[in-house]
């Protein structure tokens, strides 16, 4: 027979003005395995506890009641008590009569409240009576963070992580990490060089003896959970050894092929051997294969010829490394809907109609044009540019309902850019709404109207077409309700931001959830925004959604910052509320399997002597499990339970209703 | 007045239903300390039993719950893409679904039991629900079809 | 091989050239358009306007009697085919309407009909490298604009023919004739439809952009799939050259009273001189036609 004791809390007026307490605690003192109990003013206060600690020594408890305000409020508190005096702390029960009762049943004769009480008691006690002793869970914690992606976000994190004196790797899928800001001219609303500020960080990368960088690598699988992450990571074969190559650029120089610059947005050419970007971080150049006539025919070879150090050598081949790690980042960013879908803008058709990324190359002083704004049909100076907003974005026909939030800007931006450089032309902006939403943000689009002398027109457009080597854009302008038709020498469409192609299948190597524009999900919106349902995947930057540099640099802040509150103890503690498998009764239907939502259990198998497997049956990673309790509600031979939930105990609550 | 009898009964001078509240942890129990945080008030007929989430819910606790004297019992989580464990509510309310018919088939007339979705700032939302489910069971009358399946 | 081909009341009446001309065509390439028995009023645009069930039924019945003999049904006309699609996508997608219409018109019409426009035969079942080689008396130094309206790329989800803002479907079909095909930006606008009955100025100036638009580009000759543009650009044809200075007119082609002719077909059998605008004199100075 268990020892039980049973504490009423009076809680001043605020529990016995409706709810008779020593009533209670008589009525309880009756049951079968109660061997005391009692009530008393304030159970929270230190002569409460301290009376608690005291009756569990001098009665010999084994398990406590405190019929109280709301688990929510003290349930650590009276755990912790117990703890002190001897007991497993999940021998300690909350029955919460406060909030849920003599706050809400104001009937002064205290019928109502003390006869809820007394149910809610004894329900309780008979719950307890099943509860058995719990261990919380430790977790050991590799301290090594893993960043995906080394673009702004993933450089902050791994620099903030590397500070805070831990070891990260950067994984970066480029030749160089820097990713779509390298590319950038200027940024709103500073208009600070966008190399100037970022190339620094990229360096110190570089540099710092605490990150190691893979670049020219994926993620390959990711196995493990919180704490201790097993990564494999594929090294595509760069046809250069990184080790011993001096970054002279002797063999990019010699190099007889060219194909479009991914990086210059197809505006330039490039080498087949070739880096980037000028500040490449690493300064190692990467043959592209599929190009590259030595490794596709045998022919040529004017790199290696020309190489001093040697160290090109055509027959590398992709490597796969293994990494543990303790807490992943994942900093995947962005790329632009293809403009080839809007059919009436014509990009692809007419080579005057560019993206606005195009026109961020054509504007930065390292871009093919050397900073001046050129055409890309004449490489004339165009008189006049009109700017299309929205293109894709809040349009759910054809392209995402969802707003890409930094075009607004970046479009004041390039007017402004576009006025500095050529003072006489002239620009339009074809615009759904201005949304500056920002520090000092709005100021930038005013500026750019007043100032710089952007024409905005709220409205959309219908057509873009060639005439006559100038390019007629036909539109709407809603707030004069006419149709206009402007002769542009230059359309630059804001396109819509959208998640990588293939984070999904990212997504599905680490875990995580995504959604239907497969951008990834915060596990809260609000309160936990780089945080993702896997404990121990943090996430950064616009692989959640269209995000400027601030905001980038604020979460990549942000995740390192989790990662290393992680790293800050050897060990973890969590509240052992996990599914436990009972393997007897398993008969591997797996949908357990199915209904996880954290993945958390894992096929395993039984094995005889001779290593054959013999029987499959479920197993629950305690590291992962969050204790939602789905999989017991879905196992159909009543296999698998929740620890401090368990059948039995709930089932004892109901028999006592 | 007993303690070892079922539900404790008080005088009101009329039938006063007993209904059982399975409710997940992390939204609708906040929520139903939140209407205590606010002094409202409620009829007392409800019981809770707190779960982790309404996943965890097995359609026997709604039936164990009528043999054990409930005349009404209501479901209550987060809202569908609010849950704590991202999908738990989802499987209740596909469970749900198809346990419908299974309760018809039991005899359970189904203005018994009750789901909604209360999140933890939904106190008012928790105080109608519980009043309205409370007059409704008070309407139909003792569950009786269960009496006399449990030696008491 | 035959196809089954739905000819619509226009086609038999003043689009008579259409009809004649394609079928010939067709012929002549390897295939024949097997009229379908029996067939209605495809009900033209009456069936499109929302929540109007019973304007669906005419369309339906065509698919569910087509359906029964074939797996996939042939029109001409933009309209009949918007319309015929469009219901056909009904049918296979929204089970309460199908559940309805079926039980009005007393069939059990599921939609797995293929509804396809001659002029995707010729590309997808034929390929316009075949048209081309099958060319008797290229079109050398025509400049053709194609014009598409509306009814044959939109709504795109729907019909899906091709590009609905940047269609080759007809420029390519042209190239293969050996005709210069024109580009105008006006292509895909709106001739004006219905409105010749009860607004005929909206007409004039929507057909007017479209024509000189092309003239514009340098076309000589405007060809179309609908026979309701070609009348309403017709139509207005002198009202618009009274308008605008130094515009003369340009007539205005089915796409298949062309193909007949690059197939060698008897310039007299293709509806000519149905037309109000004769394209003869054009054809004849180009050296096409004798």
């Amino acid at each position: 027979m268990p020892r039980i004791g049973i504490f009423v809390c009076q809680c001043g007026n605020n529990i016995a003005a409706t709810v008779d307490t020593k009533k209670v605690a008589e009525e309880m003192a009756r049951l079968p395995g109660v061997v005391f109990a009692c009530d008393y003013k304030f159970m929270c206060s230190s002569p409460g506890q301290d009376m608690l600690k005291q009756a569990i020594k001098d009665n010999r408890l084994d398990k406590v009641i405190v019929s109280a305000c709301s688990p929510h409020m003290h349930e650590k508190t009276f755990r912790k008590a117990s703890e002190a005096a001897g007991l497993n702390p999940y021998q300690c029960e909350i029955t919460n009569i406060r909030e849920q009762c003599s706050w809400v049943h104001h009937d002064k004769t205290k019928a109502a409240g003390t006869a809820k009480s007394i149910d809610l008691t004894r329900m309780t006690i008979e719950r307890l009576k099943k509860n058995k002793p719990l261990k919380k869970i430790n977790i050991p914690i590799k301290k090594k963070a893993l960043v995906i992606g080394g673009g702004i976000a993933g450089i902050q994190a791994a620099l903030d992580i590397a500070e805070g004196g831990r070891e990260v790797i950067l994984v970066e899928r480029e030749p160089s990490i820097g990713g779509n800001m390298a590319r950038l001219s200027e940024t709103f609303p500073t208009m600070d060089c966008s190399q100037c500020i970022l190339t620094p960080k990229m360096v110190e990368v570089e540099l710092n003896e605490k990150i190691t960088l893979y670049t020219y690598s994926e993620i390959e699988k990711v196995d493990g959970y919180i704490g201790n992450f097993i990564v494999q990571i594929r090294r595509k074969a760069k046809y250069v050894d990184e080790e011993r190559c001096t970054g002279c650029g002797e063999c990019i120089e010699k190099c007889p092929f060219k194909v479009e610059s991914q990086f210059e947005m197809k505006l330039a050419k490039r080498k087949v051997i070739y880096t980037p970007f000028p500040q490449s971080v690493p300064n190692v150049p990467v043959i592209d294969a599929p190009n590259c006539p030595k490794i596709q025919k045998d022919k040529c070879g004017a790199c290696a010829v020309v190489c001093g150090p040697k160290c090109i050598d055509f027959k590398m081949e992709d490597r796969i490394i293994t990494e543990d790690v303790g807490a992943i980042i994942v900093a995947t960013g962005y790329e632009l809907m293809p403009n080839e879908r809007f059919g009436e803008y014509g990009y692809g058709r007419i080579k005057d109609v560019i993206s606005g990324m195009q026109f961020e190359r054509l504007a930065s002083s390292s871009g093919p044009t050397g900073g001046e704004i050129r055409r890309p049909s004449d490489g004339k100076t165009p008189a006049s540019v009109v700017f299309i907003q929205c293109a894709g974005s809040r349009d759910e026909k054809k392209g995402v309902s969802y707003c890409s939030k930094v075009c607004c800007m970046y479009t004041a931006k390039h007017t402004m850019l576009y006025h500095h450089k050529v003072h006489e032309g002239q620009s339009y902006v074809f615009y759904m709404d201005i949304r500056a939403g920002g520090k000092r943000y709005e100021e930038f689009v005013r500026r750019a109207i007043e100032h710089d002398n952007a024409m905005y027109l709220r409205g959309r457009v219908s057509r873009v077409y060639e005439k006559d080597g100038k390019v007629i854009v036909q539109g709407a302008d809603t707030l004069s309700g006419n149709q206009v038709e402007i002769e542009a020498d230059m359309v630059v469409l804001a396109t819509a931001i959208v998640s990588r192609t293939g984070a999904d299948t990212v997504a599905q190597k680490l875990g995580i959830g995504y959604d239907k524009y497969k951008f990834y999900n915060e596990y809260h919106p609000k309160l936990k925004p780089v945080e993702t349902v896997t404990a121990g995947i943090f996430l950064s930057g616009a692989c959640m959604g269209p995000m400027d540099i601030p905001d980038s640099v604020a979460q990549g802040s942000a995740a390192a910052a989790k990662a290393l509150s992680l790293f800050s103890s050897d060990e973890m503690m969590r509240e052992p509320i996990t599914a436990v498998v009972n393997k007897p009764t398993c008969n591997a239907c797996w949908d357990c399997v199915t209904a996880c939502p954290y993945s958390a259990i894992e096929r395993d198998t039984v094995k005889n002597r001779d290593g054959v497997v013999v029987r499959w049956l479920a197993k629950v990673n305690d590291g992962v499990c969050q204790g939602c309790g789905v999989c017991v509600a879905a196992c159909r031979s009543k296999a698998i339970d929740l620890k401090g939930y368990t059948d039995e105990q709930v089932y004892a609550a109901i028999n006592a209703f | 007045m007993t303690a070892h009898g079922k539900q404790t009964e008080y005088q009101t001078g009329g039938f006063e239903p007993k209904i059982m509240a399975y409710v997940c942890n992390w939204c609708t129990y906040a929520g139903a300390d939140l209407a205590g945080t606010s002094r409202m008030e409620y009829r007392p007929n409800v019981r809770i039993i707190k779960l982790p989430c309404t996943g965890r819910i097995d359609p026997l606790f709604i039936i164990k719950a009528f043999e054990n004297g409930a005349d009404g019992v209501l479901v209550s989580g987060c809202h569908p893409g609010d849950c704590h464990y991202t999908t738990g509510n989802y499987h209740a309310r596909r469970r749900w679904i198809g346990f419908k018919n299974l309760m018809e088939f039991t005899g359970i007339d189904m203005r018994r039991l009750h789901f909604s979705w209360v999140s933890a700032s939904e106190a008012i939302k928790w105080v109608d629900l519980i009043n309205k489910v409370t007059d409704e069971i008070k309407q139909l009358g003792p569950f009786m079809e269960y009496k006399g399946l449990k030696g008491k | 091989m035959k196809i089954p081909y739905y000819p619509g009341c226009t086609l038999n009446t003043v689009a008579k050239g259409f009809e004649t001309s394609a079928k010939e065509a067709a012929l002549s390439i390897g295939f024949e358009l097997a009229e379908m028995p029996a067939w209605n009023c495809c009900g033209a645009t009456f069936p499109l306007t929302p929540d109007n069930l019973i304007a669906l039924s005419a369309p339906a019945k065509v698919l569910s009697s087509a359906r029964k003999t074939g797996e996939s049904l042939t029109t001409l006309c933009s309209v009949c085919y918007n319309v015929l699609k469009r219901t056909n996508s009904v049918m296979k997608n929204d089970r309460e309407k199908r559940a309805v219409i079926n039980g009005f018109i007393e069939t059990d019409y599921d939609g797995s009909l293929n509804v396809t426009h001659f002029l995707e035969i010729l590309r997808d079942n034929i390929g316009f490298d075949k048209v081309k080689a099958a060319v008797k008396q290229p079109l050398t130094g025509l400049k053709a604009a194609a014009y598409y309206g509306c009814m044959l790329l939109r709504p795109f989800e729907d019909m899906g023919i091709d590009d609905a803002e940047d269609p080759v479907v007809m420029e390519n079909l042209l190239a293969a004739l050996g005709a210069e095909a024109i580009k105008s930006p006006n292509r895909i606008e709106c001739c004006g439809a219905h409105l010749a009955m009860t607004n005929e100025d909206i007409v004039v100036k929507l057909s007017g952009t479209i024509m000189t638009s092309a003239v514009r580009n340098g076309a000589e000759l405007i060809v179309t799939t609908c026979p309701l543009c070609q009348y309403n650009l017709e139509k207005s044809q002198s009202r618009v050259a009274s308008d605008t200075p130094g515009y003369a007119g340009i007539p205005i082609v089915y796409f298949t009273q062309m193909l007949g002719l690059a197939l060698g077909q008897d310039v007299d059998t293709l509806g000519f001189d149905k037309n109000i605008w004769d394209a003869r004199p054009l054809l004849r100075k180009k050296g096409i036609i004798k």
